[in-house]
Order: structure tokens, then sequence, then C-alpha cells
């Protein structure tokens, strides 16, 4: 009991007067749900039309969203601390690496029992590798909402200068390093390559996995990415240094040369399709490839994302709840997510069927790297405890070494792991 | 014996009455300050220093009271030393950058006959534009390829600068938007001050012999200018040690933590690894400071400026 008013009047203190409002807000009729969503940029258009074709669709259900959190850590930071002070929402959008820290502070409602009740769910588009992205451990955390994967994008300009063929782009490292390597050669302020390290951890994993590593060992209790595969990319992040000459430029950096075609390759999610569409100079040829495979077998991918997450504790409200889940991850919600945003959808019925976005992808060549890719995308990987913002943050910084040329491949990764250990759950 | 008692009774029950009801009232008319004073200032500075001294992460269901564990492991964080020292080289070269250009303008412009009000304004512009937007001026103009600023050098032959994205550069870049920042600030307080100075005193200072303008900058300005000067180094000292947009929009911390400032070191722990606690502390330190600094600077400079 201490505890209880110990942690409430804590809660209430930090969350301050911003969280008031909010507990008077998740009280809507019990018809009216209250969702929650991150990236209005990218999702708000979408999340905007999804509620209009539910209530259209389920009459006597509507939905109120609450203010969309700017990034996905700023909307898993609000949902813990409603967690604590009160005023979770129903459902809310959450990034898919983040659902294992939400699961170890038991918020969201296992949907396991839902999708049983579903019969067979890989029938409405939801294949066991699609929920996967969703569930952590045994939970079903969620529903995999939108999916991205890392690709790569191609200023076809640059690379004919470059003695390159466009419509041959590389499907193997080393040429892609050696077509950044000629595309620097051309001067005139012109940079090879950016692969976006920097931020987080998910592109060297995309490194990792496509050699078939793993970031920790099966129990968890050691760091596995300092074998033969982890040092293997850090080694080709070495190359892309002193082969490709990448510069050691910030994403932004980076992002604003590509946009204004100064930059030969650029490799990072392909959620920025949308945005480089916007942005890049109109005269710049716009290319994508899916990631050039490193191990044909064992090579997989690393999925970003959000998953819709049921977080209301009032069994009245479930099913509502889940009505709205299935119908933003299903076929229709998935088809408006896509065509709005430029993210895989995580629905194959969508994907295929041309009554969704089977036609979709055959006019719209750019997109379809990333679905392409979709059967070896495999989770996220989140580390387990309380370190896990820490964790990424020493892995970037160890990769910050080699591309600054500070430390070699071997050095860095050693730091790497001897880091990441101490931060690890003992 | 009942006499004795009965005559200052009353005398010191109205007393007492009398200062009671004032006191009351007294209390009555300060409550409201009181209370917020307490509610917005110092309940959540109690509140913060409570929080320094547990492990509370955000959203955890308990917390527990671990003493100075959160400062001790202050002591032995890399990421919290080099914050530390950046903050103090970012306060060591914009507070003397910014107030000595600050200084020369203002005189500059003092001195001249035309445009005063104009020259003020431009070098005010970038006090009341919105820092996190010109951050993006600056992030365009600084671009390692395409920004301006390596355009010009290349012009001259030097090789282009890695501005942000290098941590040799990073810090020296982010003292220049500094001294940008503050600079125009720094300007329109010392021109304010400048007007203050009673014009015959530059008469009877150049009749005592105070013939050149060096002489009476010395003898009869920079004396005069001494309140002005303790206000602009306090103010500059206060936004510097606060710096944390510019890294939040430019860099992030990075490469390698190079530009991690205590502010921001404060903005991860706290809101991105959810150590609420840690953070606390971090906030606690970064108070300490700012409290140590006026301190100072009331008790040594307060001494020496000459308040004519």
């Amino acid at each position: 009991m201490t505890i209880l008013t110990r942690r409430a009047a804590l809660g209430a203190a930090l969350a301050g007067t911003l969280a008031a409002p909010r507990i008077l807000a998740a009280q809507g009729s019990p018809t009216e749900l209250v969702v929650h969503y991150p990236m209005p940029a990218f999702f708000k258009d979408v999340m905007e039309k999804i509620a209009e074709e539910f209530a259209a669709a389920n009459p006597g259900l509507s939905v109120r969203y609450t203010a969309p959190s700017p990034s996905y850590e700023d909307a898993v930071q609000q949902v813990l601390r409603q967690g604590v002070a009160g005023g979770l929402p129903d459902v809310s959008f959450q990034g898919l690496n983040r659902l294992r820290m939400l699961v170890e502070r038991r918020l969201p409602v296992d949907l396991r029992p839902f999708l049983e009740r579903e019969g067979d769910v890989a029938a409405k588009g939801w294949t066991p590798n699609l929920l996967g992205l969703g569930q952590v451990r045994e939970v079903q955390a969620g529903m995999g909402f939108a999916s991205s994967n890392p690709i790569v994008y191609y200023n076809a300009n640059l690379v004919r200068r470059a003695g390159g063929d466009p419509d041959n782009l590389p499907t193997d490292w080393n040429s892609l390093i050696a077509l950044a390597g000629r595309v620097q050669a051309l001067g005139d302020g012109n940079s090879s390559m950016h692969f976006r390290w920097a931020g987080d951890d998910w592109m060297f994993s995309a490194l990792l996995y496509g050699h078939g590593g793993t970031m920790l060992a099966a129990d968890e209790r050691d760091v596995a990415f300092n074998g033969a595969e982890g040092l293997a990319s850090m080694r080709l992040i070495d190359r892309m240094v002193k082969e490709g000459r990448m510069p050691a430029f910030t994403v932004d950096a980076a992002l604003q040369a590509f946009y204004a075609g100064k930059m030969g390759i650029f490799s990072g999610t392909t959620a920025y399709i949308g945005s480089m569409q916007r942005s890049i100079g109109r005269d710049v040829d716009l290319r994508t490839t899916k990631m050039p495979v490193i191990d044909a077998e064992k090579g997989r991918l690393p999925t970003g994302g959000n998953a819709a997450v049921i977080l209301t504790r009032d069994a009245a409200r479930h099913e509502a709840a889940w009505k709205f889940v299935t119908f933003a991850t299903g076929p229709r919600g998935q088809e408006l997510m896509t065509r709005g945003t430029g993210y895989v959808p995580c629905n194959t019925i969508a994907a295929r069927d041309d009554r969704f976005l089977g036609s979709f992808y055959r006019e719209n060549p750019l997109f379809r790297p990333a679905m392409e890719q979709m059967p070896i995308a495999q989770a996220w990987y989140a580390f387990p405890g309380t370190n896990g913002v820490r964790i990424t943050e020493t892995i970037v910084n160890n990769i910050a070494r080699v591309v600054e040329s500070n430390a070699t491949p071997e050095a860095a990764l050693g730091d790497m792991a001897n880091g990441v250990r101490r931060l690890l759950p003992r | 014996m009942p006499e004795a008692l009965a005559l200052p009774a009353p005398r010191r029950a109205a007393g007492t009455a009398r200062g009671l009801g004032e006191g009351a009232a007294g209390w009555l008319l300060a409550a409201p300050a009181t209370i917020a004073l307490f509610l917005l200032l110092l309940g959540p500075s109690a509140a913060l220093l409570g929080l320094s001294f547990t492990d509370w992460e955000l959203g955890a269901p308990e917390l527990a009271w671990i003493g100075l564990e959160n400062y001790a492991e202050l002591t032995t964080d890399p990421v919290f030393r080099i914050a530390l020292s950046n903050t103090l080289l970012y306060v060591g070269v914009v507070i003397p950058a910014s107030i000595g250009l600050g200084l020369g303008i203002a005189l500059l412009i003092e001195g001249g006959t035309r445009l005063r009000a104009t020259f003020r304004a431009i070098y005010f512009l970038p006090v009341v534009s919105l820092l996190v937007a010109m951050a993006t001026a600056w992030q365009y103009l600084l671009h390692p390829t395409i920004g301006p600023v390596n355009k010009l050098l290349g012009m001259i032959g030097i090789a282009p600068i890695n501005w942000l994205g290098s941590s040799d550069w990073v810090m020296p870049s982010l003292c220049l938007i500094g001294v940008w920042e503050n600079l125009g600030f720094v300007v329109v307080l010392f021109m304010a001050g400048l007007t203050a100075i009673p014009r015959e005193l530059y008469a009877a200072a150049e009749l005592d012999g105070a013939r050149s303008a060096l002489d009476r900058f010395r003898l009869v300005t920079w004396p005069l200018l001494g309140p002005t000067t303790l206000f602009v180094v306090t103010i500059t000292a206060i936004r510097c040690l606060r710096v944390f947009d510019t890294v939040q929009a430019l860099t992030r911390g990075g490469p390698n933590n190079a530009s991690e400032v205590l502010l921001h070191t404060m903005y991860q722990e706290g809101f991105t690894y959810f150590r609420i606690g840690y953070s606390a502390a971090i906030t606690v330190v970064f108070l300490g400071i700012v409290l140590v600094l006026m301190l100072v600077q009331t008790r040594i400079l307060d001494r020496r400026v000459h308040y004519g």
C-alpha cells in the first residue's frame, strides 16, 4: 500500500498537469475508442482515413485519437507515464523494438486468446512470420501495423557518370563498394555513399543478420555479436570507409547531400521512400534495390515499424479494441497504410490481392525491394533489461570510431562487446 | 499578586492580539505568493533532490532509496565526464568570445553616427529567432559538401571541413553557433550600458590628460560599464550552461559522445534511458554549478564593480 501511494504521488508529480486531462480523456463513452499513435508526419492522414472507414463499417463504434507522439521514443515514454499516472489509451501504436519494454512493464493485453477465436488467421493474411513481429517471448503483445526493412537508394545520374549501369545495380557488397569509390572519384563535391549506421543499431544488425549472426547468445546472458559474423560486419563498414570512401556524415547531412543529387548511394530504411520522392531534386533519377545479399542461406534482415497494442484493462472494451486492431492490420487498413507511407504491409492479402495493393506494387517499382525482402525479414532485436537504449548507444559509438578511422574493426568490436556485456542484466 | 498580574495582562494580551492579527494578515496576504513559490519552485526542487537518491525508472512499479549511489556513478561515468568538460569548454569559449566581440561591436556602433538602430536590429536578430529553426539553417551552412561555408573556404584553398560530423570539429562548430547566438544579446546590453555613461566624464577625462581613445576607454568606459558587465557575464554564463537545443537538433551528442553536454546527457538519461533517478542527480549537479557560479559572481565581482 505504501508503495502504491508513493508511486502514485511520484507519477502525479512527474507527469504533472499533463496527466490530468488525459485521465479524463481516456474515459469516453463505451463505444468511443481512444487511440494513440506516433510520428504524425508519416501516419496522420492514414490514421484519419482508417478511423473514418472503421466507423462507417462498424455502426456504434468510433475512434478518437489523442495527440500523436513525435517519435517511437516519445510514444513509449507517454504510455509508460500513463501506466503509472493513469489515463492509458485503449489502443496504442508502438515501435516494434519497444514492445519488449512494455511487456516487461506488463502493460499490453496478450492477444493470443483473440487470435484463437479468429480461427484460421493465415487465411486472413496474418502469417506466423507476420504475427511474430508483435510477439515478445510467449506473449502476443501487438499486431504488426507497418513494417520496414533496409534497402539501398541510388542516384542513377551519378551511377551512370561513374560508369555503372542503373538497370544492373550491384547485388553484392564488393561491387557496391567499388561503385561508391568511383562516384567519389568524380569529384565536383560528390560523395560516394552513406550507410545509415548512426542513431540506432538497426543498420548494424542488418549487416550482422546478413552474415547470419545474432546480437546475443540464445540464453541472452552474453553477447554473440563479437564472433566471426560481427567482425565481418565491422570490417565491411571499415571497407565502406577505406575503399568506398564513405565520409563521416551525420544522417541529416547525408540525406541532404543525397536529396541535392550530390551523393551516389544511400542505404537505410524503406520508410524514406516517401520523403525521398518529395524532397529529392527533380532531375535526379532515383532507384532502389534490395540490400546486397551476404549469406544466401543464413542471411536475414531486421524489421522496423510499429504494432497496434491493446492497453485497456477494461474487458468490456476489449472486443471493440480488437475490432479496430483487426481492421487497421487487415487488408483494407494495410492498403491505406502502404499507399500513404511507403511502409510494407503486415498482411499478405493486402500485399498480393489486386483488390488491395497487387497492382500498386507493379506500378511503383521503388516500393518493391522492401516487399520482396519480407520473407527474410526478422524482428528487430530488443535487448533485455532496462539498458536497451544505452546498449544501442554503445554499439553506435563504437561504429563511429571505425567510421572516423579512429579504431580498427577488431578493437572497436572488442570494446563494443565489453561495453554491452556490462549493461546486460546480471 | 492578582493586581500585579492584572495590570500588564491586558496590555500584553492586546499586544499579542494585535501582533497575531497583523501576523495573520501578513501571512494571509503573502499566502498566494508563498504557496506558488513552494508549489512551483521549492516543491519540485525538493522532489528532484529526493528523486536523485532513488533508483526510480520511468514506468517502474517501485523505487528504492539508494543514497549517494547515483552520485558515485556520476564520478565514474565517462559520458558524464565528457559532458561536463564539454559544457565547461563551451562556457569557457563562448563567454569571453561573445563578450569581447559584443563589447567591440557595441563601441563601434555607438561610436558611429548613422544606422545605429539598423545595426542593433541586425545583431539582435539571432536572439529573437527560434534557435531550433536556425539550427537547420546552420546545418545547411556547415554541410560538408554542399554547404556555403566550405565552398567559401574552398575558394581560398582550404580543404572541406566536416564541421558537425567529425569529433574534432563538432565542439568548435557548436561554440561558433553559440557565439553567434549570444552576440546580439551582449551587444544590446552593452549599448544600453554605454548610453548611460555621462558625456561630461569623457570631456573631464580629456581635460585631465586622457588624450587617446584607449585611455578614455580604460579610465571611463570600462569602469562605468562595470555593473553592465557583471550582468552580461552572469546572464551569458547561465545561457551557455543551458546549451541544449543546438546539440539536440544538430548532433544529438555525437559522434561517439564528442558533443555531449550536461543538459543533453540529463535529457538522454531521463527521457531516453528512463533513468529518472540518475537524471535527477545530473540536474542537481547542474543546479549546483549554476548556484556556485551565481555566488562567485555576485560576491567577487560585486566588490570590484564600480557603481558610479
